[in-house]
């Protein structure tokens, strides 16, 4: 449930190096599993600039809003529209259909997350 | 990034919550366990809204054990109930149950909203809400005259309920006679089953001993599986009362809430010479109460949550002034869009368009009268 190839954050989010500059952002399983049915994610605004830690959208479940900060600094520069019409996409496939947004970043920005070891062990605590 | 917080704390169950007898299977079937009224119950199965969607086109079984259960018999229970709680028990006789208020005397506040049942001899079952069984108690036994006795058997019994279009064949699969009218309720040995519920569909609740509550809750959801129904869990339970515009105590009633502003003045007997509160509920009913419970349907994304402001929308002459606040709200899983219950000043109308301050973005909401969806209890 925990993907080797993408990095964590403590707050249940994952990021994807599509190797381009560009990062795919999302919630982690456990973050789905324990919000329940997503029903709305707003997205952030293509073109926004963010910093590490900047709120900038938000999953509501049916009984609860989650934020969703940016893992790292950058752009957005693609929102997963598909997520307006089908939200559930987050919980059926969190890494993948259920992607949230895209950001452009310094190369450097992924230096400072966890990997999924570290992730796994910080969930079965 | 998530709130670390806000997705931890539902997981938590303290040691000093209380159980359901059969919690040991909620457990097993792998049930998200959270605190409801100082009981751990099972609040999802499977997904909210798969098991309130269950329950709208087949059947569902829930657990709701948490609700109270208290005795009041003797000589004149009847009598002495009735000059306590609003709704009229002369409306019913032995073998039909009835919803009803408890209200504090002084300012018409609700204690707790509860079921009555009225038994063969003069004797009342009361079921309660779980935070406010011990209080509904204290209050009944206070004012109790000698030989009515009034007993908190809170637990005692486990409660089920099965709900849905598909709930007549699961009882009859299990050799429960299901054929009674809405608000009736029958007694098989120590086995109370009531045609009455909080989902707006036509079902039945189960007062059950709680040693007997395991066997039965497996025969149930044995039947329940058969006819295409799941277990489901309070969150769908919330889901579905907020569709019907059911009030839920804490959050639509509370002591700083009256049934005339919240609506439930069909609850009241307004004719009888005494029940607790009546003076402070005649009078606000002949003055008109200053806020009014309604339906807020969303015109947008918004979802309605609890204490969100409502305000006028700007640009309709009030210049967005506020009117009042979400009492109950959540995403409706049956018309996919958000829906909520709030106390609005008097001035609001059916209709009214206002605006929903969603974390500090306004969203669109038009006023309407519950049910949000057509109830088919009957």
């Amino acid at each position: 449930m925990i993907p080797d190839d993408l990095r964590y954050t403590a707050e249940h989010e994952w990021v994807r190096d599509l190797g381009d500059g560009r990062v795919q952002i999302g919630i982690t399983h456990y973050a789905q599993d324990a919000l329940g049915d997503v029903v709305y994610v707003s997205l952030p605004e293509a073109g926004a600039s963010v910093d590490a830690g900047q709120s900038f959208g938000e999953v509501e479940s049916t009984k609860s809003v989650s934020e969703i900060y940016a893992p790292v600094a950058g752009e957005v520069v693609a929102r997963n529209e598909a997520l307006e019409s089908r939200p559930e996409l987050v919980n059926s496939d969190p890494y993948g259909e259920g992607w949230i947004a895209e950001l452009a970043v310094e190369a450097s920005a992924l230096s400072g997350l966890l990997d999924a070891a570290a992730y796994a062990q910080l969930t079965s605590e | 990034m998530l709130s670390s917080d806000r997705i931890a704390s539902p997981l938590v169950s303290e040691p000093a919550l209380r159980q359901s007898p059969l919690h040991d299977r909620h457990v097993a079937l792998g049930a998200r366990m959270a605190e409801f009224g100082g009981w751990s119950m099972p609040i999802q199965y499977s997904g909210v809204v798969e098991e309130h969607l269950a329950v709208r086109t087949a059947v569902g079984i829930f657990d709701v054990s948490h609700l109270g259960n208290a005795q009041v018999s003797g000589p004149g229970a009847k009598d002495f109930v009735n000059a306590c709680l609003t709704n009229d028990l002369d409306r019913i006789g032995p073998g039909q149950a009835q919803y009803t208020l408890c209200c504090d005397d002084a300012t018409g506040g609700v204690v707790d909203d509860l079921i009555v049942y009225h038994g063969r001899a003069d004797d009342l079952h009361l079921v309660p809400n779980a935070a406010n069984t011990a209080e509904v108690v204290r209050r009944l036994r206070a004012a109790a005259p000698d030989g009515v006795e009034v007993v908190d058997q809170h637990e005692d019994f486990a409660i089920l309920a099965v709900q849905g279009p598909r709930s007549p064949e699961v009882l009859r699969r299990v050799g429960i006679d299901a054929a009674m009218d809405y608000m009736a309720f029958d007694r098989v040995g120590e086995l109370t089953v009531c045609r009455t519920g909080y989902t707006g569909e036509h079902g039945y609740e189960l007062v059950v001993p709680a040693a007997d509550a395991g066997p039965l809750w497996d025969r149930l959801a044995e039947a329940v599986a058969s006819e295409g129904g799941r277990p489901c869990g309070l969150g769908a339970r919330d889901t579905l009362r907020t569709e019907m515009g059911y009030p839920l105590h804490g959050q639509d009633l509370s002591m700083e809430i009256t049934p005339v502003q919240a609506r439930c003045g069909w609850a009241v007997g307004w004719s009888k010479p005494e029940f607790w509160g009546r003076d402070a509920l005649v009078a606000e009913r002949e003055r008109g109460a200053s806020r009014l419970l309604w339906g807020l349907l969303a015109q947008d994304r918004g979802i309605p949550r609890p204490h969100m402001t409502v305000r006028h929308a700007s640009g309709d002459g009030a210049d967005g002034r506020e009117v009042g606040e979400v009492t109950s709200g959540t995403f409706s899983p049956s018309l996919k869009v958000g829906i909520g219950l709030a106390l609005l000043h008097r001035d609001v109308a059916e209709g009214d368009e206002l605006t929903l301050d969603v974390r500090g973005r306004p969203s669109a909401v038009r006023v309407v009268k519950p049910p949000f969806v057509p109830p088919h209890v009957r």
